[in-house]
């Protein structure tokens, strides 16, 4: 008896109970407090009108005819950008997993630079090559037909355009899904098909489509969520063309002189809810787990034989890329490198003074630092408390762990430009006034890609054996010492992962910046936001060649550390 | 007797010396101890940082740190953060005198005449010494000459809205440019409202600055802008860009900027040296040589600029300003959609 209550006194003792304990505490604080606020904001009536609360903010938000186009064609420019980028990226994702498409490595290495870019630079590029008027491939285009100075082969200063635009970004986030969720079918039933007589594209139809239609349906999903939080690309596209999206609506009420906080949540909510009901689906259709693994383990995978269609279809896979990166990059350097906007593309016009003044603006250097600061802590942070509740849910160490891995989940159903104005409110007024110091920025960069993190860390532990730890524990060390020599050191790799799938998003992150920046708290983004406002098109392509020479510095040092699978989480 | 009188002297004299200290420390002392200004400009980007720069190389130990951004989002960014609490900003300098008046009226400006504002025009001054108009300009339109001729070029306002120039039309906006809010505000007060429609009309490409306008035109890819700045395209044209100024018959909008200092600013002494420097004659020189009209007589205008006496004026008093700031940015966003 005496025995039995030391044993039960000595489990609720364990000192790394209350270390996880602590951990789910932080968690419910980050995600759950702004989502509270953003509530409790929209049902809070401006003092204009007497204050108090009420349902006032919904109404005006919902009833002005004005503030519906940016919600009917958030939705539309959604839906088109993920259909367009699930054809193409499971089309690419199957040439890439399943036939022998030469070159398979360029294109997969040329997906992941996609990945990598952010949208928003891709829009800019697109400026330079596709304005109607002087867009350099429109000039092409006249100079080859001989057409009229009014005709144009594309205007990306449309609806269009937009859509354009953001699906060169886009789609290899489907291409990542689909590829992960192929990589999981074994060949035998395509086998079975080719024996009885299939030819390749029926085979493709009839047997794999239907294996892998949960990745692709993950694949759609996440595409559409990744467009509709969008902020940059509208930013930079759409408002020229006169049509605000959600996102830019968004902005607008929180950058007004007058106080449309309320608004602006009242406004923002349904994103927020239209988030959480769209993952819902998905993990009803693909279960638990969330991601298509079918089959379990996989067979041998035999490449489909293409013959001489696998140039053509090598063809078709490279057209995305010549996109999304060959001219945009191109494109960026060289209005970087011009002196006048007008002077267009001789040698006589090239120069490196724009890196120059860019570089001695009293905004750029400081906006550079804090990046990197952010990015920094957020990416530690982050790792070591996804790895944390990675942990805690994968040896079920408390009795809620459910909940734990749901909360570190929850935050990818929160827009970025939605869980902004959440932290604005929260951290605006006493007693915690965050706002107008970097602690503001490192907790939207925190929450938002803590979910990447922890998936990354949970499937990595899935693969570390129990055993191990067990047989420590007999041994006599605590768990968190069990923890530190032997968890650690095995899943290194997936720690340096998680490290760098938050810093990468966070060297680029806008659409929740843009609502939490001061004058003494800019990051790079937001600096280039300025110089895109100002008409400056040269400084912000500067100033992107500065970021992606960032963003290459650290994926080239990750590769090196991890090797190339990091990025298939 | 002596004695006693001549200790109480002493003593006097001794209690004097604190207050005879702070007053030889001059305003450079205590600003040089602050060491640095923050500047809210909406002046373009070259030229504010030309004026930085010049500021920085008199090397008076204070750093110019500039903060450029629009006038309507320099103002909207001060209120934002100032209801958070936080005060960055030491001079603040808009192409909107009304935000200048709601600023002075909630008392959120500091009383201070830079020194060389004594030989400025009277209008340019605040009466009550919270602020000063530094530059002047006009909300001017340009047209690209090698995609439009000049007898197509238009004659008035109204014309902006023939269905020939649809497409071809670029136009910045209010929320954003006090250009743009000041413009608009006086055309409206010349023709109604109708002109916003007319203008909409046009379906133009919308973009923020009026400075960008300019740069629109220059690329190409707008014939024409509806309105901008009257300086920066005179450094264009000087250096030899195919842009021209279009002088509608009605007149142009007269656009003022005036300066002060924040009542709340972290570094109030440098903000005063500051405030000086900007009405100095080697910084209006630079304000000058950019096309704008400034408030120092002495300085030598460009030859190609054309005497503002000799430009036929849309006027827009300050009331007016500040009334119709908020209903043209209204009726922008219905009738622009965005």
């Amino acid at each position: 008896m005496a025995e039995q209550k030391a044993l039960a006194r000595k489990r609720q003792l364990d000192p790394t109970s209350v270390v996880w304990f602590f951990s789910a505490v932080f968690l419910l604080i980050l995600i759950v407090a702004p989502m509270f606020f953003l509530i409790r904001e929209s049902l809070l009536l401006p003092k204009d009108v007497g204050g108090g609360w009420g349902v006032g903010n919904f109404i005006k938000a919902y009833t002005n005819p004005l503030y519906h186009g940016p919600i009917v064609w958030s939705l539309i420019i959604s839906v088109a950008v993920s259909v367009i980028s699930l054809v193409i990226g499971s089309l690419m994702a199957w040439a890439v997993a399943r036939t022998d498409l030469p070159l398979p490595g360029l294109v997969r290495v040329g997906t992941l630079a996609s990945f990598i870019t952010p949208p928003f630079l891709g829009a800019t590029a697109w400026i330079f090559l596709a304005g109607p008027r002087e867009g350099w491939l429109n000039n092409l285009f006249r100079a080859i037909t001989g057409a009229g100075e009014d005709s144009y082969l594309f205007n990306i200063f449309s609806m269009e355009g937009v859509v354009f635009a953001i699906v060169l970004y886009v789609y290899p986030l489907v291409f990542i899904v689909v590829n992960a969720g192929l990589n999981t079918i074994a060949s035998d039933m395509e086998d079975a098909a080719n024996i009885a007589g299939a030819g390749t594209v029926s085979t493709m139809l009839t047997v794999t489509l239907p294996l892998v239609m949960p990745a692709l349906f993950a694949g759609l999903i996440l595409a559409f969520l990744e467009t509709i939080i969008l902020f940059g690309t509208p930013a930079f596209l759409a408002i020229p063309a006169r049509q605000h999206v959600m996102t830019t609506q968004i902005r607008a009420f929180m950058q007004s002189e007058e106080y449309l906080v309320g608004l602006a949540s009242a406004y923002a909510l349904p994103m927020l809810f239209a988030a959480i009901f769209l993952l819902w689906i998905r993990r009803r259709t693909l279960g638990r787990r969330g991601y298509a693994t079918i089959g379990g383990k996989g067979g041998q995978r035999r490449l489909q034989k293409l013959g001489g269609y696998r140039w053509i279809l090598f063809g078709i896979c490279v057209i995305p890329l010549i996109g999304s990166i060959v001219l945009p990059y191109s494109a960026l350097i060289l209005a970087s490198l011009m002196k006048t906007q007008g002077g267009g593309l001789v040698w006589s016009n090239l120069t490196f003074s724009n890196y120059g003044f860019v570089l001695r603006n009293d905004q750029v250097w400081p906006s550079i630092w804090n990046t990197l600061i952010l990015a920094g802590t957020a990416a530690t942070c982050g790792a070591l408390l996804a790895a944390l509740i990675a942990y805690i849910s994968q040896r079920r160490l408390v009795r809620g762990y459910r909940y734990l891995s749901f909360l570190a989940t929850a935050p990818l159903a929160i827009p970025g430009i939605v869980l902004a104005v959440g932290l604005f409110v929260a951290y605006t007024h006493k007693p915690l006034v965050l706002y107008g110091t970097l602690w503001i920025l490192f907790l939207a960069y925190l929450t938002k890609y803590l979910p990447v993190a922890f998936q990354t860390s949970n499937a990595a532990l899935m693969s570390i054996h129990p055993e191990l730890e067990e047989s420590s524990r007999i041994l006599g060390a605590n768990r968190l010492v069990v923890f530190k020599d032997i968890t650690i050191p095995l899943f290194k790799v997936a720690l340096v992962a998680s490290w760098v799938l938050i810093f990468l998003p966070s060297l680029r992150e806008l659409s929740s910046s843009v609502l939490l920046w001061t004058s003494k708290t800019r990051v790079i983004t937001v600096v280039i936001l300025n110089f895109y406002e100002e008409g400056r098109l040269d400084y912000v392509a500067v100033l992107g060649v500065v970021l992606m020479i960032l963003t290459l510095i650290v994926v080239a040092i990750s590769y090196r550390m991890v090797g190339r699978d990091f990025m298939s989480a | 007797m002596k004695k006693i009188f001549g200790t109480f002297l002493f003593s006097a004299l001794l209690a004097l010396l604190p207050w005879s200290w702070a007053l030889a420390q001059s305003t450079l002392d205590l600003a040089k101890k602050e060491g640095k200004v923050d500047w809210y400009s909406s002046a373009s980007l070259p030229l504010s940082t030309k004026v930085c720069d010049l500021f920085n190389s008199k090397k008076l130990g204070i750093e110019c740190n500039l903060h450029r951004d629009g006038s309507g989002q320099l103002y909207s960014r001060y209120v934002q953060e100032a209801r958070a609490g936080i005060y960055t900003a030491d001079v603040f300098h808009t192409s909107s005198i009304g935000h200048f008046i709601t600023l002075a009226a909630n008392g959120e400006l500091a009383k201070y005449q830079p020194q060389g504002t004594g030989q400025v025009d009277k209008n340019f001054l605040d009466k009550d010494g919270f602020w000063s108009v530094v530059r002047a300009s006009v909300y001017i339109p340009v047209y690209n000459t090698t995609k439009v001729k000049e007898n197509e070029v238009p004659k008035s306002w109204l014309d902006f809205s023939d269905p020939k120039w649809s497409g071809k039309l670029v136009h910045a906006h209010p929320n954003y440019s006090g250009f743009v809010s000041e413009g608009l505000s006086a055309l409206v007060k010349k023709f109604g409202w109708e002109i916003m429609d007319k203008f909409a009309a046009a379906k133009p490409r919308i973009v923020q600055s009026a400075i960008d306008t300019t740069t629109f035109v220059v690329r190409g890819e707008a014939h024409m802008s509806m309105g901008g700045t009257g300086y920066e395209p005179f450094v264009q044209m000087q250096k030899g860009e195919p842009i021209k100024f279009i002088y509608l018959q009605e007149g142009v909008p007269f656009i003022i900027s005036p300066t002060a200092i924040l009542a709340k600013a972290p570094h109030p002494n440098a903000a005063k040296v500051f405030s000086d420097f900007l009405f100095s004659r080697e910084a209006q020189q630079l304000m000058a040589n950019t096309g704008l009209y400034v408030a120092n007589p002495n300085v030598e205008y460009p030859k190609e600029m054309v005497p503002l006496k000799n430009v036929r004026l849309l006027p827009l008093s300050p009331e007016d300003a500040v009334k119709m700031r908020k209903p043209v940015a209204e009726n922008f966003r219905q009738k622009f959609g965005v």
